[in-house]
């Protein structure tokens, strides 16, 4: 089996939070079945979509991230009878937290893909690699990550802009 | 606007307003102090400077017979009484003084089964209002020095307290300024959303003044001080600044009461509160959710229903 | 003769040093509070208010790097911050309270542990200091052995007069230094008279019965009761002119990172914890009984000098409205 490869300027970093009982399985039997997904993705494996801490989304962006998957059981599948309820209400917060500090929810994907949806899985995640390739990188986290205050800077920004204007 | 507010709807507050509840409280601490009914009270004491008020931890009828209330008795005392002053106050009964905001957060403590009801003497205080940062503290409240918060009070009545000190008053006609610069920052283009934030956040300089007055701020160990593994970066930088703000707004979402203790404490004037309104604003569209006066069994965020709003999974 | 510089002129000078590619900071409106930042013209200058931070970060950045790691076919590479790089500076219209800073911290950064960040930094700046003409109910820099007009730690100090303009005082060769490069900005002349100070509510200390009283109560009633309301913050610690306390982090992974050096204050409960869990200053009064005692006694133990300058920053920002000038006075008027 051979499939072209197509060449792209940019190729985006997506991080998957999911969890291990049914995105994970999901994933695999993707894999198992040989199915094809952009290799963009980096899944991490938590027990629960309930442990996923929102923290852990903002780490994903900060360290270089351009977009983030979050993904478990179908509500009343949870393993644990209610994590993914839980994690629900908390990400339907934590989206409007980040829109209202101006961060673009087009880069956060949500989904459930229980173990036997490989073809979800795909699917969810060609979607966001491809939504997030045509939107670019993401530079608000990772500047940010570069910034020092005046004082801890060698050279200030703002100085440096006025030493340029002076010429 | 309904009759019963206008009708005590003034342009300002005088000072004997103030004495009055101040007399009611002095009173009331006294009575459960000499019956025993608490082992202390939590209220306020001037400061040497005038026009201010500092929380205090009253255990005698002398000291009691000094509290006050006053525009200048700003904090939120029910922080006094959370796991994170443990040993601060001896064991037993308390009587703490509070506002309307003051007593959302009590109740939110009672949600959390942090506080019992019966373990305290709440003396509400009918406030119409305390003043903002860096105004004029002249002893009478106006619209020129009322705190922000206090233009869209509705919790002036303590309800559910042991006893009320003072009638009822409030100043009429005031903006809502908070709401408006919320209306404003919704409506910016999502790039000066992320440049206002930025700006602010970046002038941070972790002080946790914020955190530290927080009643909701009691756990023993706080995520953004753990660093094995550390998933908020503790050195004062623009991107730790962001993350921590962004952290706190997200675990008082649900369970703050609004009191904006965080905004006024804050030695950089970060509009602090405005996350956590944006949160209870979030938390009321989707769960119809609102911090209240009285204690509820869950937290919108601690509990849920199979039929949630789900419309942003795919 | 003392020189005279009008405020355009002050304005100028700002002007040029940028240009001379030197650090100007002074007081600076930053949104809606009044900040010390870097200047990048003249007209940036703001002398109607104090500074909501005090003028240390120039010398003792909010957060540096002091070094970056890097793990490289197998070996670790360390890079020291080269701070040859750092640039000169000028601090300019910092008050005493601010100015007569580094003069008190000079000591312990140049102690047994030459402390080689902050005193590059020192090295390259000039401090421009400007006799304080404003001052609310909180300040106490009399009370503690500093004026409004106090020159301690100024290498140009400024005296405002009532037509607007400045009287000039070189009161260091960096000073003299300074006038010299830009002469034709000042003027000699006498003058006009100087604007008057405030007066303050905190009259001054007995700072030698203080730190006797100090020595002998370190166990007191007072500590619980003036620091049982204390929540634990750093604020005071941050926006103090004289506190200078330190952490030490590394950020980033094992394989490649920053160590930072950053602030850090006693009040914190974190501040004492060891890593077996004990903390020695386990309950808040401690912490804050430390922070008066470091001040008012150990500081003066070992270098002869009070660590406060009055600037009342932290009694502004007290979330709790600890007042640190009342409790001293509160300790001058004891007995014994």
């Amino acid at each position: 089996m051979h499939v072209e490869v197509t060449k792209h300027d940019f190729e985006p970093k997506i991080v998957a939070f999911v969890c291990t009982w049914c995105t994970y399985a999901g994933a695999d039997l993707a894999g198992t079945s040989r199915m094809q997904y952009p290799p963009n993705v980096r899944v991490l494996k938590f027990p629960c979509t309930g442990r996923i801490d929102p923290v852990f989304i903002l780490r994903a962006f900060q360290k270089g991230a351009d977009g983030v998957l979050v993904s478990g059981c179908h509500p009343g599948d949870c393993h644990y009878m209610a994590g993914n309820f839980h994690a629900r209400r908390r990400f339907a917060a934590f989206r409007a937290l980040l829109d209202f500090v101006g961060v673009d929810l087009n880069r956060l994907q949500f989904s459930w893909v229980s173990a036997a949806e490989g073809g979800k899985w795909v699917d969810v995640v060609t979607e966001l690699t491809e939504r997030v390739r045509t939107m670019g990188p993401m530079p608000e986290f990772k500047e940010l990550e570069h910034e020092e205050q005046w004082s801890g800077a060698i050279n200030t920004p703002e100085l440096k802009e006025a030493y340029d204007s002076i010429g | 606007m309904n009759a019963k507010a206008n009708k005590n709807q003034v342009t300002c507050i005088e000072p004997d307003y103030y004495q009055a509840i101040t007399e009611a409280i002095r009173k009331e601490a006294v009575k459960i102090l000499k019956d025993e009914t608490v082992v202390g009270v939590v209220g306020y004491l001037p400061g040497r400077r005038k026009g201010t008020a500092s929380p205090a931890l009253v255990t005698t009828v002398e000291e009691a017979e000094k509290l006050i209330f006053s525009p200048a008795c700003v904090n939120n005392l029910s922080v006094y009484l959370t796991k994170a002053k443990k040993g601060v106050l001896k064991q037993g009964k308390v009587g703490i003084v509070a506002k309307g905001c003051d007593m959302r957060a009590l109740a939110g403590l009672m949600t959390e089964s942090q506080l019992q009801r019966e373990d305290l003497f709440i003396i509400g205080v009918v406030c119409p209002g305390v003043y903002g940062f860096g105004v004029e503290r002249t002893g009478t409240l106006t619209e020129a020095n009322i705190a922000r918060k206090c233009r869209e009070c509705t919790v002036h009545m303590p309800e559910g307290a042991d006893v009320a000190a003072g009638t009822h008053a409030e100043l009429a006609d005031l903006t809502p300024e908070e709401a408006q610069e919320m209306a404003r920052i919704e409506a910016m283009p999502q790039a000066e959303r992320w440049a206002f934030w930025k700006e602010h956040f970046s002038r941070c300089i972790r002080c946790m003044a914020c955190r530290q007055v927080c009643p909701f701020c009691y756990c023993e160990q706080c995520l953004c001080d753990k660093n094995r593994p550390q998933a908020v970066e503790s050195s004062p930088r623009p991107a730790g600044n962001m993350a921590w703000h962004l952290v706190r707004a997200m675990h008082l979402a649900g369970r703050c009461g609004g009191c904006a203790e965080c905004e006024r404490v804050c030695p950089m004037d970060i509009p602090l509160n405005l996350l956590n309104r944006r949160m209870a604003q979030e938390l009321k569209e989707l769960y119809d959710f609102e911090a209240g006066l009285t204690p509820v069994d869950k937290g919108p965020l601690n509990e849920y229903k199979e039929n949630d709003d789900q419309s942003f999974i795919k | 003769m003392p020189q005279i510089i009008t405020e355009q002129n002050l304005r100028n000078l700002i002007d040029l040093l940028v240009k001379e590619a030197k650090l100007v900071v002074g007081p600076k409106l930053s949104g809606s509070v009044v900040l010390y930042e870097p200047l990048t013209a003249g007209s940036d200058l703001t002398l109607d208010a104090l500074p909501r931070r005090s003028s240390k970060e120039l010398f003792f950045p909010i957060c540096e790097d002091i070094l970056s790691y890097k793990r490289e076919n197998g070996a670790m590479k360390v890079n020291d911050v080269d701070r040859s790089k750092f640039p000169e500076a000028v601090l300019i219209g910092a008050p005493p309270c601010d100015a007569g800073s580094p003069a008190i911290l000079d000591a312990v950064m140049s102690w047994d542990y030459k402390d080689e960040f902050y005193l590059e930094r020192r090295r390259k700046s000039t401090i421009v200091g400007i006799a304080c003409t404003k001052g609310d109910d909180a300040c106490f820099c009399r009370a503690v052995g500093l004026a409004p007009d106090a020159e301690a730690g100024s290498d140009l100090f400024l005296t405002p007069l009532k037509d607007g303009s400045y009287a000039c005082n070189a009161v260091t060769e960096k000073g003299q230094a300074l006038v010299a490069a830009h002469q034709n900005l000042f003027s000699e002349g006498a003058g006009a008279e100087p604007k008057p100070f405030v007066d303050q509510a905190v009259a001054k200390l007995n700072l030698v019965k203080i730190k006797k009283w100090l020595e002998e109560h370190f166990e007191d009633p007072l500590w619980e009761k003036i620091a049982d309301i204390c929540v634990g913050c750093g604020a005071c610690a941050f926006i103090c002119p004289a506190c200078h306390c330190f952490d030490i982090n590394d950020e980033g992974s094992t394989d490649d990172g920053v160590r930072r050096k950053h602030w850090d204050a006693c009040g914190f409960a974190k501040f004492t914890n060891h890593a077996s869990g004990h903390n020695p200053r386990d309950v808040q009064n401690k912490r804050y009984r430390n922070r008066i005692m470091h001040k008012f006694k150990y500081y003066d133990d070992k270098f002869g000098k009070t660590l406060c300058t009055g600037c009342g920053r932290c009694i502004r920002a007290c979330p709790v409205g600890i007042d640190i000038a009342e409790i001293l006075e509160t300790i001058n008027s004891k007995q014994d």
